[in-house]
């Protein structure tokens, strides 16, 4: 039905093109995403070695996970020496640690389920749907980095949510449970690096589309219905 | 399986929906909410044709609604995510409902094919132009002998001839209604003029020119938002087919003389049990639906699984013969004018 007034369609399309990386902006606000990549990678071996800790029979793969990660933070860690970009870890490090103080009172408790919830939904998400969005403005260097490590993220959040998956008769209360106590911190963790991730050219709306996308297809691939994925969902607007 | 991409007609059409599927989360939510949400699977559905072959398919809610137009990204997404979201079920040919392949033609998404670990595969959907071209000319066939008009020396008009639906719509005209005149209406010269070439007739006219010598006026174009017409100027009787999207006519022509006609719409011989036509806001939801989503049903029941509406002048008079017939096959029958209207014609 292409019926529509060309005039009432947004105006001028503009064409994409790539944010200027070399200027102070841009290296400013660089700093401080590349410090929270280079961290959340971190934070992932951290977890992926507690997890095994908690299904010692799981162990050896949890570790091959978490090796990964290290390999990504060494990949990032290499994006911002590119760039001429020193990494502002103290930033990074306050900015999660208030998921990181959930995933280790759930570890201490534990609670298989939350540290699952935490790390390999929420976080391989919320890194996933950012490394999506990034890859279309980042540097050819940083993009090709980043392209490899979607894959494998992509198995990250396959491990959790098939442990998920298998233990959903017992877990979902927990599960949703530890949804309410941690998504809205997904939420305000993405608003709070809104104005960087501006800087590089990623949209604050797409960024959350696509965590929204990462986050109701693995739900759903655990075997909620949508229903209740939209319950989830609603802790991230309330 | 077929698939249909679909949105609500507004912002505040789209709250209610949500809010009736259980959607709370974005039911509530404001323009922004509903800027991020992703594309919703809302609705599978099994269909049993008129000749008993059964298909199944699904709804998908692309979460688009018109006041996105004016955000070229946010369209875009939303289009592209929906598609995906298609491809990833495994459905085998989805056709693009309302906005959404006029979002895909004007912002040219052909460029992006990648979205994210997908790579769409264009053969898997349809624009549903063929089909809806298809019923509009039907439309105009069954309909103006209905008002006493003989389309053997009738002007007919189209509005919009350029388009892809428009100019297989002039198509058909020219050469199996045979209309005694046709006028062809676009806001571009170049290709108006390119038409008349490969139609070898057909004069072009301004809208201001067309409308007042029109015995039916297809229109295959929005309505220009200041378009001041006098309707005393107008013919009487004057059959209007109003194939644009969204469907607004009747609030600019509707009156005594002027019978104005929802272009592109199909009834099914039975209902279906389905509840997502009532966003589309269909008269009778359970069987009526756009052309262009019978098309993908039309390609599911006959095995076609390609793109069949696809690109711009694509569309063949062999196409159109081979989804018409098909289309009465199977069961479906093209919107016409109220009973009444004809009662007091008679």
């Amino acid at each position: 039905m292409p019926t529509l007034e060309s005039t009432e369609v947004a105006g001028t399309i503009k064409t994409d093109s790539l944010p200027d990386f070399t200027s102070a902006e841009y290296k400013d606000a660089y700093s401080r995403i590349n410090a929270i990549v280079i961290e959340g990678e971190k934070e992932a071996f951290d977890n992926y070695n507690s997890i095994g800790k908690l299904i010692p029979e799981k162990a050896e793969e949890l570790k091959k996970l978490a090796i990964m990660e290290m390999k990504h933070m060494k990949g990032f860690t290499a994006c911002g020496k590119n760039l001429g970009v020193k990494a502002d870890m103290e930033f990074a490090k306050e900015f999660f640690s208030p998921l990181h103080g959930n995933f280790h009172k759930a570890f201490e408790e534990g609670n298989i389920t939350t540290c699952f919830l935490i790390q390999a939904i929420l976080i391989e998400a919320f890194a996933i749907s950012a490394y999506h969005v990034y890859i279309k403005v980042a540097d050819p260097f940083a993009r090709k980095i980043t392209e490899n490590v979607v894959k494998d993220e992509y198995l990250h959040l396959n491990y959790g949510q098939e442990w998920l998956k298998a233990n959903l008769s017992h877990c979902k209360d927990e599960l949703m449970k530890a949804n309410k106590q941690n998504l809205p911190l997904i939420k305000s963790m993405l608003d709070q690096v809104a104005d960087d991730a501006h800087s590089l050219d990623m949209d604050k709306e797409e960024l959350m589309e696509e965590f929204m996308i990462a986050y109701q297809d693995s739900l759903m691939e655990i075997g909620l219905d949508s229903r209740e994925i939209a319950r989830m969902a609603m802790a991230a607007i309330i | 399986m077929f698939g249909l991409i679909g949105h609500s007609t507004s912002f505040n059409d789209a709250r209610k929906k949500a809010m009736d599927l259980g959607y709370n989360h974005i039911a509530e939510g404001d323009l922004d909410v509903w800027c991020s949400a992703p594309p919703q699977l809302v609705e599978h559905v099994k269909i049993v044709s008129a000749i008993g072959k059964t298909i199944e398919g699904a709804y998908i809610d692309s979460c688009f609604v018109p006041e996105m137009l004016s955000r070229f990204k946010t369209a875009r997404r939303k289009v592209l995510n929906a598609m995906e979201l298609a491809q990833k079920k495994g459905i085998s040919i989805t056709a693009l409902g309302g906005f959404t392949s006029i979002i895909f033609e004007n912002f040219n998404l052909l460029q992006n094919k990648q979205v994210r670990n997908t790579t769409l595969d264009w053969a898997k959907f349809t624009t549903g132009n063929t089909h809806t071209a298809w019923v509009i000319c039907r439309q105009l066939e069954l309909n103006a002998p209905k008002l006493g008009i003989d389309l053997k020396k009738a002007k007919v008009a189209v509005v919009g001839a350029t388009g892809d639906i428009g100019s297989a719509v002039c198509r058909w005209l020219s050469n199996r209604t045979g209309v005694e005149e046709l006028f062809l209406v676009a806001r571009q010269k170049q290709p108006l003029q390119e038409l008349q070439q490969t139609l070898q007739g057909g004069q072009i006219l301004s809208l201001e020119e067309a409308l007042p010598k029109s015995d039916a006026v297809i229109w295959v174009a929005s309505l220009p938002k200041k378009l001041e017409i006098d309707k005393s100027l107008l013919r009487d009787p004057c059959l209007m087919i109003d194939g644009g999207y969204p469907k607004n006519l009747d609030s600019k022509f509707g009156g005594s003389g002027i019978h104005v006609l929802k272009g592109g719409i199909v009834e099914f011989f039975t209902d279906i049990g389905w509840n997502m036509m009532e966003i589309a806001e269909m008269d009778i939801p359970q069987r009526q639906m756009f052309a262009c989503f019978a098309e993908a049903m039309l390609l599911e029941f006959e095995d076609c699984h390609t793109n069949f509406s696809w690109g711009r002048n694509n569309i063949t008079l062999e196409k159109m013969d081979f989804i018409g017939e098909a289309s009465l096959r199977h069961g479906f029958s093209v919107l016409g004018l109220q009973p009444n209207i004809e009662v007091s014609i008679a």
